[in-house]
């Protein structure tokens, strides 16, 4: 009981003091709120020979669960040319767990967070997808879709498809 | 160079494969399907053809498990029961695995079912055939059939999961509502975010 209680306080201290997105905290530049237009321009403009753009939410466990890999595979394949664009599904009211969710598994680069409706956001970043998250997409060197898939993804998973495009991206194939 | 044609063909039907999976029943198309059994929380089996409406058919793929269904699953039993008295046929089906999603094992579906007061059936998509059959990628996912079979409605229940008093377009009870009155649907089709289905991987 009294662990339980100690816990409790813990994370109420937690969260007490996570930080905000306003401008004071600097993390409007950690998790960025960006409409799907801002976010394709930036993949675009990434200047990487592969850009991984995952949509995750803290409320989605196949996300949460994944994330570890996710970074696991960003620290192995930064240095071939991988970036990251992680995309928060979560509400404004939730991007202080989000933000401390990041911090926790050592993002060091910038983040978004969902901007505009659920339907125009989805449909601007891919007509193809129907809103389903996890949802990663891996974009060439120039910018095209190369891969998109949904649902919980291993390790193993993640580097085969980002190998694939890298080796794309080396022969110019595809 | 052979090889490098080899991995370019390969790298090519992956892709196709994953496009082909997320491949959606299209507005118009008729259910798949029909005649598959599946197990309702009541003990009883039931297929799509049994649950047919005079007025149309709503099916919802939605579970216990994801955060997102759970927020409009009051909306599923409220909708649905006041529906199911005008002539439509509701079913909700549960794709997840629940090896995958313990919360949506049987029993915690009978329990859900019960504490929501569903007057229709909420039952077990086998091995997630129906979902895979009708290419649903998430929960909840509302396929909304007419009259005559023909899907009418795909999306989502309305456009705020979170407060059900802010809702500003009702896009399911809408297409129901146009269906009763015989009248076209002006939103036929929406995207919502929502939890991606845990497809059985042993199938």
């Amino acid at each position: 009981m009294k662990r339980h209680i100690f816990v409790f306080f813990v994370l109420l201290f937690v969260s007490c003091n996570a930080p905000k997105t306003d401008r004071a905290s600097g993390n409007d530049q950690y998790l960025i709120p960006a409409t799907a237009e801002e976010i394709l321009k930036h993949v675009k403009d990434a200047d990487a020979r592969v850009v991984l753009v995952n949509v995750w939410a803290t409320w989605c466990p196949p996300c949460v669960e994944e994330f570890p890999d996710l970074m696991a595979v960003y620290n192995q394949y930064k240095d071939q040319g991988l970036k990251i664009v992680f995309i928060s599904a979560d509400s404004e009211s939730q991007a202080d767990g989000a933000i401390a969710f990041l911090k926790a598994h050592g993002v060091d680069f910038p983040s978004y967070i969902k901007l505009k409706s659920d339907g125009a956001f989805i449909n601007t970043l891919d007509p193809d997808w129907w809103g389903a998250i996890p949802a990663t997409w891996l974009y060439d060197s120039e910018g095209n879709k190369r891969h998109f898939w949904l649902g919980k993804t291993s390790r193993e998973q993640f580097e085969a498809k980002i190998r694939d495009v890298l080796m794309g991206g080396d022969q110019g194939v595809l | 160079m052979r090889k490098l044609l080899v991995i370019a063909l390969v790298a090519t039907m992956g892709f196709n494969a994953e496009a082909a999976k997320s491949e959606t029943l299209a507005l118009g198309a008729e259910a798949p399907v029909t005649d598959l059994e599946m197990k309702g929380t009541d003990g009883k089996m039931y297929t799509l053809d049994s649950v047919q409406g005079e007025k149309g058919t709503l099916v919802i793929f939605s579970c216990n498990s994801c955060p997102w269904a759970v927020k409009w699953e009051s909306r599923v039993a409220s909708i649905g029961n006041a529906y199911r008295g005008k002539g439509f046929g509701v079913i909700v089906i549960n794709p997840n695995d629940p090896k995958r999603a313990a919360e949506d094992g049987f029993d915690e579906m009978v329990a859900r079912a019960k504490a929501l007061s569903y007057e229709f059936p909420y039952v077990v998509d086998p091995v997630s055939q129906v979902a895979r059959a009708f290419g649903a990628s998430r929960t909840p996912e509302i396929f909304l059939f007419n009259d005559k079979g023909k899907l009418a409605y795909h999306g989502a229940i309305d456009d705020n999961a979170s407060d059900a008093n802010a809702v500003e377009a009702a896009y399911l009870k809408d297409a129901l509502d146009a269906l009763l009155a015989g009248e076209a649907i002006s939103v036929s089709e929406t995207k919502a975010l929502g939890c991606s289905i845990k497809f059985n991987e042993d199938s």
